[in-house]
């Protein structure tokens, strides 16, 4: 067993000190410490039940060792919820019926908002070839790419109200 | 169950190069750099590959980055897929580098992936090399005692060995963008569309002037060992005009200049056929007068 | 996009409509906690050692360097386990074995299938685990194996399962094919091959049990079946009602949660230690996890007259069971009686056998034998329609069978059989045609289907459930039933708050466990709707009554004045004369009126089919209905696109038209999967795609927009006349891309899945033919 590591993570916006060894995937680390809405469902980069935002950009946390992060932000899909009141993503996913199992659902919506968080106003194009990395066995992809749709309108609305 | 190993996460690529200079020798350490680490991880976990220090890149700004000048384009190691698609430059400093990037596996494996560690993984199913190959890129590969610039053509030696020495790291990538009357194309052929790993990638770049192509470059994925240029079929282009007839010709000469296998994914039979069929297509298209200017 | 389509006009509150579903915020919030997320204190990890070789003998397993490995806690073998067997428990609810499913727990001598279990280990950590099972020393002496189910049923082939290989055979004789086939003016004949395939649910098998202080084994596990209780109590040696099962929200099911996958090990485990146990598989694991969908051999032949009427089907079908039985005779019987398709044919000849080999086992999968029956039928229909002359559609028209038709078992069916009208309706959404550019040819198909919904009559089949009413006039529902993603429990919810006027958010729902929960069967056969849905509708009907005398009496009218909705009693014909529901609620509670029941609803109960002639009674209805293509096949590479893909279905009555929806468009995606680019592959037994790289599922950027069209004939067996959508979504998908595929090229590749590579090998055989 080699030296544990300490690694200064902020995860959801606090701030946690880490210790993991240096084979640790982001993964693991987060569901050790509590985060379960993390899923695993390949642990080799195949079907992104796993992915996260790390700086506002996702990642398959499988794939992603913990101590190569010191100092960076780390979102889980239980960090996009604003209080008690769900995420435009996460609500639009409830309304149009885009979850059946929903073990891929925490992945979707970070890749999901992966993609938003560069390109507000979204082609379907794009959002295929943001969520093509995200396997979903339910769902056919149809209902998610209209909650990808309402959830970037609704984004906008926000973003302009503000 | 995970291989073990240690982490170092240096700063600067001074520091990254000598822990990599400490590596090798008998009884030396094994250190392996550690960049987007897609695939690594992958191989550690299976414990395809063992290791005991990995050097991540990440934190080493001087690797990230893109440059033009005239019209030479350089992207730093730490270039991953996804910034290829954010350069809105990159669209005619390399059409087919983009169009590999777009169908790159998902979307978080593009955004952790980089260029320069997909060519270091030695895959001959790489979907980048291809297209950099049709490019004619040069790789700088640097270490303690400095640098040396490397055509991407003579990098790799075989299956998965390539001309990087364990101490040095692939730092830079450049490639002169394409010229005027020139098209830059790549075709993935997979068993499906999203995140698949490539049957048979092809890229090919065809330069014009007056009628006939001065430069032809025709670069093969997943069908013989290694990434390859079909430099025959290349010349019997240069100083012609692509006929149909010709096209023809030049894409049976790049099925002789592949090895193809049979694996899980395809048929070598099939591979072949689909170089014949690919590379006409991509000549085709690119000797079309709305994009050489014929 | 859907598209609903309702014949009847029926006042309905809750049900039928887009509800958001009861467990959709947990899930999008990621509250949810699957089985995989729950631990505790001085938990162990546990690990399954598997062979890495087919057909071989165990000649010697040495685990003495593992159980000395620090942190080890258990390491099990063999051995150390009682002569006790594992079986497939058939059915759920009597407990009765009917058929030789007994299989060992652990490799004691005789390996007979890649990844079969030589042993288990439960350590500190789940890296002490891993590194202890490599620790194990075995010698495994390779043997013969047979890996062709027509091998395996030769003479002299290596026996896997005795006494001959064949562990399922399955006849129809009706009518009289000789003569039927005499009328023929033209018979068609080919053969089909189906590949094996993986349900690839997202979440991989995993549980935590525990023994309680009154020696009861408790199972957390992601299931389809809580009543495993009862074989998993069998072959660790208690009695049933020592084993516990305890569901959660389960990620993904298909079929490949059907039957007992971790649970037996968990159990094992945690009464070998004392200690809390977790086994988490992984998706390599998976791969050898459970059981596959059966590739089948289908030789069809049927005779057509002129004006394209089917004279005589004689079908011949050869499944690959794998190394042991599981539900292989059962899922042979869904294909035989699914063989001709939805077509009324006199004159029917079916010969199905299963046969042991060692490949991976198979068993359940979404479909059942119908989807391969599927296959062959609609392929058919369409080289005949070629044949004849005879627009495809219209050939299938003159053959669809109408209520009162006799089914190939010889019972008629009795529920609206609206193929025809599913059938135009999705070929109308199609819309306008796609043309042709260059090499890249566009066709489009169409497939129909006969699926069954609820289980085989002769396993008399039941369900449970208990609704009652809190004080403060909040709903609880309990009911065995697990949830596997399709909205099985909200369902029930919105079948509750429509009979007993509340809203669903009014309704809580206990599901899935077997301790506490009234015994709801299995989620699996399109049965949950039919079955629990129904145990709730009585239950809530039941108290419904009560209150509604009780309502009544306080407006001085009769029960049939008064109704109740939005939380309210009122009358009829003069809504303003109401009263809360929770009043009412409070004084029928103050009153003593009782405000719960337990309902036992019960399917039809048979006898079994005569075994010489296939004649009886299978199932207690089917489901009919159509799915549309319309594909793009370059041909110079052979890749398919799907260009559009309509489900329409009569689903009896949608009890939520999203829920419907989104199992119509995940058939439709899985369906193209299965068309397309799924396929495990075994080379002498051994798996060579054992993960998500080379087990190819369609992702986002190979579907269309999916379109569904629900169609409501308000003729099932189910809750307010609903029939079922969970296999029929997926069952005429393949076949309808396959058609469309041929459509486009001119010839038909036999055998999925259809790669470039068949496509282009196709081309160049009608090539070189002409």
């Amino acid at each position: 067993m080699r030296e544990t590591e300490t690694t200064t993570l902020e995860i959801n916006g606090r701030t946690r000190e880490i210790a993991a060894p240096p084979n640790q995937t982001l993964l693991e680390t987060l569901r050790e410490h509590g985060y379960f809405e993390v899923k695993s469902g390949c642990e080799k980069g195949d079907c992104g039940a796993c992915a996260v935002l790390v700086d506002g950009e996702a990642v398959d946390s499988c794939l992603t060792l913990t101590g190569t992060l010191e100092g960076r932000a780390i979102t889980t899909v239980a960090g996009l919820k604003r209080g008690e009141e769900l995420h435009p993503l996460q609500a639009a996913f409830v309304k149009f019926g885009s979850i059946q199992c929903g073990y891929c659902t925490p992945g979707l919506i970070m890749a999901a908002q992966s993609l938003l968080n560069e390109t507000p106003e979204p082609s379907d194009e794009d959002i295929r070839l943001a969520l093509s990395g995200n396997l979903c066995r339910c769902t056919g992809y149809t209902k998610v790419f209209d909650a990808v749709q309402e959830a970037a309108r609704v984004l906008r609305e926000e973003e302009s109200a503000s | 169950m995970f291989a073990e190993f240690d982490l170092v996460m240096p700063s600067g690529l001074d520091e990254a190069l000598d822990i990599l200079a400490e590596a090798g020798g008998d009884g030396g350490l094994d250190v392996l750099p550690l960049a987007g680490g897609t695939n690594l991880v992958v191989d550690l976990r299976a414990r395809r590959v063992s290791a005991d220090k990995l050097v991540g890149l990440g934190r080493i700004a001087a690797l990230r980055g893109i440059e033009r000048s005239n019209g030479r384009v350089a992207i730093g190691a730490g270039t991953t897929l996804s910034d290829i698609l954010r350069d809105p430059g990159m669209a005619e400093a390399a059409p087919s580098l983009v169009e590999s990037a777009r169908v790159f596996a998902g979307q978080m494996v593009r955004n952790t992936a980089t260029v320069a560690g997909n060519v270091c993984c030695g895959s001959p199913a790489a979907d980048t090399v291809p297209p950099l190959l049709s490019l004619d890129a040069e790789l700088t590969l640097t270490g303690r005692d400095g640098s040396r610039v490397v055509p991407l053509a003579d990098f790799f030696l075989g299956y998965q060995k390539d001309q990087r020495r364990p101490d040095e790291l692939v730092t830079k990538i450049a490639w002169d963008a394409p010229k005027p009357n020139s098209a830059n194309l790549f075709y993935k052929l997979a068993r499906r569309k999203g995140d698949a790993i490539t049957v048979v990638g092809i890229a090919v770049t065809v330069a014009a002037e007056a009628g006939k192509c001065t430069t032809a470059r025709i670069a093969l994925g997943a069908v013989a060992p290694v990434v390859k240029r079909a430099r025959e079929a290349e010349a019997m282009l240069e100083g012609e005009a692509l006929t149909p007839e010709l096209i023809e010709v030049a894409a049976r000469q790049a099925v002789e200049e592949s090895s193809p296998i049979d694996d899980v994914r395809a048929s070598a039979d099939y591979r072949r056929h689909s170089v014949h069929a690919l590379t006409r297509r991509l000549l085709t298209q690119a000797w079309d007068p709305a994009t050489v200017g014929g | 996009m859907t598209e609903t389509e309702s014949w009847a006009n029926v006042n309905l509150r809750q049900v039928g409509r887009p509800l958001a579903r009861s467990d959709a915020p947990g899930k999008a919030a990621g509250r949810t906690r699957y089985a995989g997320d729950y631990t505790m204190p001085n938990m162990l990890h546990a690990k399954v050692l598997r062979s890495p070789e087919a057909s071989a003998r165990l000649r010697r397993i040495d685990v003495s360097k593992a159980r000395a490995l620090p942190g080890v806690a258990c390491v099990l073998t063999a051995a150390d386990l009682p002569d006790r067997k594992a079986s497939t428990d058939i059915p759920g609810q009597t407990g009765k074995k009917k058929l030789a499913t007994d299989q060992q727990v652990l490799v004691k001598e005789r390996v007979r299938y890649h990844g079969e279990p030589l042993a288990l280990v439960a350590a500190e950590t789940q890296t002490i685990a891993e590194r202890a099972a490599e620790l194990i020393d075995f010698e495994l002496e390779p043997l013969p194996g047979v890996y062709d189910p027509f091998e395996a049923m030769k003479p002299g082939a290596p026996i896997v399962t005795a006494p001959d290989n064949v562990v399922g055979q399955h006849k129809v004789r009706k009518g009289d094919i000789a003569k039927g086939f005499a009328e023929a003016d033209e018979i068609i004949e080919n053969t089909f091959r189906t590949q094996f395939i993986e349900h690839a649910f997202l979440e991989p098998e995993v549980g935590l049990a525990w023994v309680d202080e009154n020696d009861v084994i408790n199972i957390r596990v992601a299931t389809q079946v809580i009543e495993h209780f009862r074989p998993i109590a069998e072959a660790v040696g208690v009695p049933h009602n020592k084993v516990r099962i305890l569901g959660a929200l389960v990620g993904g099911g298909f079929g490949g949660k059907e039957d007992v996958t971790v649970e037996i090990y968990l159990a094992l485990l945690a009464q070998a230690t004392g200690r809390p146990v977790r086994l988490a598989y992984t998706r390599e694991d998976s791969m050898f996890g459970h059981g596959k969908r059966h590739p089948f051999v289908i030789t069809h032949r049927t005779g057509f007259t002129n004006d394209g009427r089917i004279t005589a089907v004689k079908v011949t079908i050869t499944a690959d069971s794998g190394a042991y039985v599981f539900l292989s005779p059962y899922v042979l019987l869904y294909a035989t009686v699914a063989a001709p398709g939805p077509y009324r044919v006199d004159n029917v000849h079916v010969d199905a056998v299963a046969a042991a080999t060692n490949n991976m086992f198979t068993s359940a999968f979404r479909g059942f034998g119908a989807a391969q029956a599927c296959v062959a039928h609609e392929a058919q229909m369409d080289e005949a329609a070629k044949a004849l002359g005879i627009d495809r559609m219209e050939l299938r028209r003159r053959n669809f069978l109408r209520t009162g038709d006799k089914l190939v078992t010889g019972h008629p069916i009795e529920s609206a059989v609206w193929s025809d009208e599913c059938m135009i309706k999705a070929w109308e959404a199609l819309g306008e045609r796609t043309p042709d550019a260059g090499p890249v040819k566009v066709g489009r198909g169409v497939a129909t289907y006969q699926q069954s919904y609820g289980r085989i009559t002769w396993l008399h089949d039941t369900s449970e459930a208990w609704v009652g009413v809190e004080v403060d006039g909040s709903v609880v529902v309990r009911s065995g039933v697990t949830d596997i993603g399709a909205g099985q429990v909200s369902a029930l919810g919105q079948i509750a708050a429509e009979l007993l006027g509340v809203g669903l958010d009014d309704v809580t729902i206990y599901n899935s466990d077997s301790a506490v929960t009234p015994l709801a069967g299995t989620t699996t056969a399109t049965r949950g709707l039919y079955m629990t849905g129904n145990a709730v509708r009585l239950a809530a009907e039941a108290i419904r009554g009560r209150f509604l005398a009780r309502a009544a009496r306080e407006f001085g009218v009769e029960p049939g004045e008064v109704d109740l909705a939005e939380s309210k009693a009122f009358l009829v014909d003069r809504p303003d004369t109401s009263m809360a529901f929770k009043d009412l609620v409070a004084l029928c509670a103050s009153e003593g009126v009782h405000r719960s029941e337990l309902v036992m609803f019960r399917a039809p109960f048979t006898g079994q089919i005569d075994p010489e002639t296939g004649q009886g009674r299978v199932h207690p209805d089917y489901a009919y209905g159509a799915h549309a293509v319309e594909v793009a096949v370059d041909t110079e590479t052979g890749e398919v696109t799907v260009l559009k893909s309509v489900g329409a279905h009569d689903v009896g009555q949608a009890i939520n038209p999203d829920a419907v929806a989104g199992q119509i468009e995940g058939g439709a995606a899985m369906g193209q999967g299965y068309a397309l680019s799924e396929e495990l592959c075994y080379e002498e037994g051994r798996l060579t795609t054992p993960s998500f790289s080379e087990y190819l599922i369609p992702t986002a950027m190979d579907v269309p927009r999916y379109q569904s069209i629900i169609l409501e004939s308000r003729s099932g067996l189910g809750p307010f006349g609903a029939k079922g959508i969970g296999e029929p979504a997926l069952t005429p998908v393949a076949p309808a891309i396959a058609n469309a595929v041929a459509d486009a090229i001119g010839v038909r590749v036999f055998d999925l899945p259809i790669t470039p590579e068949k496509i282009v090998m196709a081309l160049r055989r009608a090539e070189a033919a002409e």
